[in-house]
């Protein structure tokens, strides 16, 4: 649905897992939260990711290991039934003006991309930012038209 | 730290209030009471109270405590001006209080003005140097401008003093697990069980952080404390079902290529704790009954 553009690699949103993201952190406005992206490489285009559900993870201790390494285990099983893999990372800081990538989410979208190198990291700020792992240029994307065309 | 007895009280008042069956007053004092974040909510109903003259009158003196309780939740929801009227009603009433004070400069806070909000909150330690509420807003007022380690530094002095201060101990907890220092971290776990020992959230937070350190003896510890959760919660902790699994499949493949002499005894520990889970999931989710299974099955084959 949104489209980005930016050297050759390209990353398409469904309406559904953008959704689930805002509400998370919404639903959490205290906290810092995080959650997984999951889709495909688009059969026809291999430069196209296609990003069509989303898992919301944690807000709260986000720093900690084992319920990490479950919820992927089990994220991984039961959308492989549906032909999806893990293929990004999203991350709403604490604080609002805080637009850093923490470390956390550095280890964790690393652990990603090694098994999906053209993972994408999505870092939700007051207009939403697209970093892409994997490459050495990092890509900033907005979100923020197709945000107000959605709703 | 609530119960969930409590949450669920209080959650059932929120959702009567909301659907318009009254109870606003007792929803406000129990939030009040079990000192909830809940600022949307207590911000309308407390101001449909206090709006309302006749309601206002009814509460007697406890309308002061309404405003300020309204008043802290305004500022969370960034209504400043609601909240300065709340705070000049109280001013009004009570001309030097040093809790008016204290709002004040929690609304200097609010508004952005840290370096006045500082000045403020040092003025009245000076007259009362154990207010321990304006110890903790200094730590807030550092994190909120990013300042992480000068927020660590208050803390670390504010729990020198007020050493059974649970909150902040966890509060310390938790930003030292977002910025991975765990061993420190797990330093704060460890007073907090050794002040409570029957909570079983502080043996499963301080298993989490054992587990992320790592290390054959960190998990084995690890291991000892998801089974001490298990006990003390009567065994409904799917955490530490989870942990239990994970713990037996880490430290079996670290043990691999070592001897195998110091084995757990306790070998059917992880697959009681499968059946435990199975059972939950059959309960709650039987839908992901299969997804439980795989996760089990790879746990066991990484193993």
């Amino acid at each position: 649905m949104a489209g980005t553009g930016g050297g050759e690699l390209k990353y398409e949103m469904a309406q559904n897992a953008y959704i689930k993201l805002v509400l998370h952190a919404l639903k959490h406005k205290t906290s810092a939260v995080n959650g997984v992206l999951l889709g495909r490489t688009s059969p026809k285009n291999e430069s196209l990711v296609q990003i069509e559900d989303s898992v919301p993870l944690f807000h709260n201790h986000l720093g900690l290991l084992p319920p990490l390494e479950i919820s992927l285990i089990m994220i991984e099983e039961y959308y492989s039934a549906r032909g999806l893999g893990v293929v990004g990372y999203f991350h709403a800081n604490e604080r609002f003006d805080d637009t850093e990538l923490g470390n956390i989410s550095k280890n964790i979208a690393d652990h990603i991309s090694r098994y999906f190198p053209q993972a994408a990291v999505l870092l939700i700020t007051r207009s939403l930012k697209l970093y892409q792992k994997g490459k050495t240029a990092a890509l900033l994307c907005r979100f923020v038209s197709y945000a107000s065309m959605a709703f | 730290m609530v119960t969930k007895t409590e949450e669920s009280q209080l959650n059932k008042l929120e959702n009567q209030v909301e659907n318009g069956g009254g109870g606003a007053w007792e929803y406000l004092c129990l939030a009040r009471k079990l000192k909830v974040r809940r600022s949307d909510k207590v911000l309308k109903y407390g101001l449909s109270i206090l709006n309302d003259s006749r309601k206002r009158s009814s509460l007697g003196p406890d309308e002061w405590t309404l405003y300020e309780q309204v008043a802290v939740a305004a500022m969370d929801c960034h209504a400043v001006d609601v909240a300065k009227d709340c705070i000049s009603a109280l001013q009004k009433k009570f001309p030097e209080s040093k809790r008016v004070g204290r709002l004040e400069a929690m609304l200097l806070e609010a508004k952005g003005s840290w370096e006045d909000a500082e000045a403020a909150y040092s003025s009245l330690l000076e007259d009362n140097p154990f207010d321990q509420v304006i110890h903790k807003r200094r730590v807030a007022i550092a994190k909120a401008q990013g300042n992480i380690s000068a927020a660590i530094e208050w803390l670390n002095k504010y729990l020198e003093i007020f050493m059974a201060d649970h909150d902040a101990w966890r509060e310390l907890a938790e930003i030292y697990v977002s910025l991975q220092m765990y061993k420190q971290a797990a330093f704060c776990y460890e007073e907090l069980i050794l002040s409570q020992p029957t909570v079983p959230l502080y043996h499963l937070a301080y298993a989490d952080v054992l587990y992320t350190l790592g290390g054959l003896e960190n998990l084995q510890t690890a291991k000892k404390y998801y089974s001490s959760t298990i006990d003390l919660s009567g065994g409904k902790n799917n955490r530490a079902l989870f942990g239990i699994c994970l713990c037996t499949s880490a430290i079996s493949q670290l043990a691999r290529g070592r001897n195998r002499e110091d084995k757990d005894s306790s070998s059917d520990l992880p697959s009681l704790a499968s059946a435990a889970l199975e059972k939950e999931y059959k309960l709650h989710a039987s839908d992901k009954l299969s997804v439980l299974t795989s996760t089990l099955k790879c746990l066991r084959v990484s193993s």
